[in-house]
């Protein structure tokens, strides 16, 4: 079966606890948070996508970031959980399998077959 | 696979960074330089990894960054938009005193067209609400004109165009009050 392209929408709800989870397992860059997700199974999140919401997440308080000097280039920016991160974190993920939980229930339920257009 | 980054990607790069700088008007200056530098940085990082072509591809363009960038800031508050208003304001003075300066002088040389010799006073009509009427001292062909600006009316209605599409009121903190109070 092939998978159609992912609606952005689904993900959006779902991106601030994927980021707070990937940073709760390790301190990382902007760009390392990206190829990380892309390595879970997202492989085309955009950049774009990603910064602001880190740049979210800071400003709410839910991550804190430090300048790290690279050998590459200019000071990277690594983000961590706060404690507030952590406790976004549990709760929403509470919510996230609570929910997923209803939609599954119901999603996995058999359907009758489509009626024919015309019957 | 690491890619050399040449002085032609940097420049590719600083043209993405200035460009989401750019859009990022309205944000403290202290925000601007964080998100510039790590916009810079992240991209000098994917540019090494996969090729800045391909980097600036997966970065999704400077005016949706800048978009989900002001969603973040503002929690998707509309704001007052400074920026148009400005832009609206400079354009829109630009065409209509070039437009009613242009009045004036067809009005001028329409009298030295039927006079290249004429002495006294001569009053332009009004152009509706808009411009008050010209009036020109000559002595001979040559003198000086008077009058032929915008009219009182002319500026509070331009005033209230401006307003209306920088959405400036939004600036006023009792707006913001009333509505945050009416979300609530």
């Amino acid at each position: 079966m092939v998978i159609p392209p992912r609606d952005p929408q689904l993900l959006k709800g779902a991106l601030s606890l994927l980021l707070l989870h990937l940073l709760a397992e390790r301190e990382s860059y902007g760009y390392q948070v990206v190829q990380r997700l892309r390595e879970t199974g997202l492989p085309d999140i955009l950049e774009g996508t990603v910064y602001p919401a880190l740049s979210r997440l800071e400003r709410e308080g839910r991550v804190t970031a430090r300048l790290v000097s690279s050998t590459s280039g200019p000071a990277r920016k690594y983000y961590r959980p706060t404690p507030a991160g952590y406790e976004a974190l549990a709760t929403g993920a509470a919510q996230w399998f609570a929910l997923a939980d209803v939609v599954g229930a119901v999603l996995t339920r058999p359907v009758p077959p489509a009626p024919i257009e015309g019957s | 696979m690491s890619h050399p980054v040449s002085w032609f990607d940097r420049l590719r790069i600083e043209s993405v960074v200035w460009s989401l700088d750019h859009r990022l008007y309205d944000l403290s200056p202290r925000s601007r330089i964080a998100k510039r530098r790590e916009v810079r940085e992240n991209l000098l990082t994917a540019s090494a990894d996969i090729g800045t072509s391909e980097a600036l591809r997966n970065l999704g363009g400077s005016r949706r960054l800048a978009a989900e960038y002001r969603a973040a800031e503002f929690d998707g508050e509309v704001r007052a938009n400074w920026f148009t208003a400005f832009i609206f304001f400079m354009t829109g003075q630009l065409l209509i005193q070039s437009l009613l300066t242009e009045r004036v002088l067809a009005f001028n040389e329409g009298l030295m067209a039927a006079n290249p010799d004429a002495t006294g006073t001569f009053t332009s009509s009004r152009f509706s609400f808009i411009q008050d009427a010209a009036t020109f001292t000559l002595d001979h062909g040559q003198g000086v004109w008077t009058g032929g600006r915008m009219t009182v009316w002319a500026w509070v209605v331009f005033a209230v165009a401006t307003i209306l599409v920088g959405r400036l009121w939004r600036a006023v903190p009792g707006w913001r009050r009333l509505t945050s109070a009416k979300v609530i």
